[in-house]
């Protein structure tokens, strides 16, 4: 059978657009699509009441939230979950772990992608503190980059782009992993870590920010922290470091003591694999929710249906 | 397996796979959702919207290709401008999605605490991706098929292109 020339420029663009979108859709549109909770959600409704959790020089419970900046189904699923968890284990703080705007600039989003999905615990007086992630300065240390994280940290009352919280008998370290050269030699931040560190006095030290030191998940450890931020870590015994930007939930096994979790599950969820340092590592929507009581921490991996994807308990040093 | 067997298969794997791309981005956006571990329900809305687009697509793709069949004058063009439509279709109804839903974030959030506006915007955008692919297919087949417009438009001057053609308009009386 011989084509026209008609025929032949139809048929030809037929076959180009089936492989195009065979290859194209596959592997890369529906994927995307799937992961990005674009669909918009509905916000929690619901009524809880105002600081209900105790916080004592014992005692205090805070939930870790990273990656949830979507402002779609997902993420209010996540979000209404940390509402129904106040209410059965209040707490009054919560750390965000990064990336808590997409698709947008922070200023316009704002309603969406935090006032809506977190006004019930507003409502409850709780608080937010940010770690600042990499899609929050989305245009790579541009000066669009730098509005965007003045704009959070200004939205977010947040006292500096890296700085410490006293969580009842946790002092928590809150980085800004997206400044340029936080790994690299002269670090300031690094510096500020050290020192700080090295005063803090409360019986548990916890650090969080957005890029993991150890993932097993799409972007993998964060090249250079091993080398220059974990041995600040292991040197002042920091207890607990939690991280997000990977899109699953991650606990390791203790690294000279230090537990790394990553808790990116905010609003959309990626592959993870496992790797040497693993405990636990599942692709799910999540939150963790922490309570330090004396010398035992617990923390639970709490999924938007309520499951508990993971308990783990650490102890207090010894000599603290 | 009788030509009008085989003829009538071919439709149907048509009409199904026309069915599945339609119905492919709520069905990953459902699966996206399971494997979160968000309930059951989540998700299901937009997939019985995209069924209510793909079910009536899929009859109305497949009575095309019949209604080509008995007018066409080369099989060859039917399957040409069926596949350039299906190529339209899952462009369109995928990329249409995410870059609405991505650009206009914004403007979609302020709608989404109404609940059902979002299921109209997926329904509405699918629509378009529907439409986008049905004009793709007629005009295809039109444009590789020029005599079917002769005859339409200025038919003192329609000479049917081949007897064969010819035999076969007879005997269907078209």
């Amino acid at each position: 059978m011989s084509l026209n020339r008609r025929q032949f420029l139809a048929a030809g663009l037929g076959a180009a657009g089936t492989l195009a979108t065979g290859v194209g859709l596959g592997a890369h549109v529906l994927p995307v699509l799937a992961r990005e909770d674009l669909i918009p959600g509905q916000a929690p409704d619901m009524t809880l009441a105002p600081a209900a959790w105790t916080t004592t020089a014992d005692h205090v419970s805070f939930v870790a939230l990273g990656d949830n900046g979507s402002g779609g189904r997902q993420a209010m699923a996540v979000a209404e979950q940390m509402a129904r968890t106040y209410r059965n284990r209040p707490y009054g703080n919560v750390v965000l772990l990064g990336d808590i705007c997409y698709y947008g600039k922070f200023d316009d989003r704002y309603q969406d992608v935090f006032v809506r999905p977190m006004s019930p615990l507003l409502d409850a007086d709780v608080t937010f503190d940010l770690a600042i992630g990499n899609h929050d300065d989305a245009l790579r240390h541009s000066e669009t980059g730098y509005e965007e994280i003045e704009a959070e940290v200004t939205l977010l009352d947040t006292p500096g782009r890296y700085y410490s919280q006293t969580y009842g008998p946790a002092d928590v370290f809150l980085l800004d992993s997206s400044i340029p050269g936080l790994f690299g030699p002269d670090s300031e931040q690094l510096e500020w870590l050290d020192d700080t560190l090295a005063s803090a006095t409360s019986q548990w030290r916890i650090v969080a920010m957005h890029h993991p030191p150890y993932s097993s998940g799409r972007h993998g450890s964060t090249p250079r922290a091993e080398e220059v931020l974990v041995p600040i870590l292991q040197r002042h015994k920091v207890d607990l470091v939690l991280a997000g930007h990977d899109h699953h939930y991650e606990r390791t096994v203790p690294l000279d003591g230090i537990t790394y979790v990553v808790s990116g599950g905010g609003c959309k969820t990626t592959k993870v694999g496992r790797s040497d340092f693993t405990e636990v590592a599942k692709r799910i929507l999540e939150f963790l929710h922490v309570e330090i009581d004396g010398d035992r921490l617990t923390g639970t991996c709490i999924q938007p249906q309520g499951q508990i994807a993971d308990r783990f308990e650490l102890r207090a040093r010894e000599g603290r | 397996m009788s030509r009008r067997t085989l003829l009538r298969v071919a439709i149907a794997t048509y009409a199904f796979v026309d069915w599945l791309v339609i119905m492919a981005p709520s069905l990953a956006v459902k699966l996206a959702a399971d494997r979160g571990g968000l309930g059951d329900s989540k998700g299901l809305d937009l997939i019985f919207a995209s069924l209510a687009i793909a079910i009536p697509h899929a009859v109305v793709a497949g009575r095309r290709l019949r209604n080509a069949e008995r007018s066409a004058v080369w099989r060859a063009d039917i399957w040409i401008a069926a596949i350039d439509a299906l190529v339209v279709l899952a462009l369109s109804t995928t990329l249409l999605v995410l870059v609405v839903l991505g650009v206009f974030a914004e403007e979609h959030a302020a709608l989404a605490n109404r609940g059902y506006p979002i299921v109209a915007l997926w329904m509405g955008l699918q629509l378009v991706a529907v439409v986008l692919a049905e004009a793709t297919g007629r005009f295809v087949f039109w444009w590789l098929e020029p005599h079917r417009a002769v005859k339409l438009l200025h038919p003192s001057r329609y000479r049917p292109p081949t007897a064969r053609h010819e035999a076969r308009q007879a005997s269907s009386g078209t």
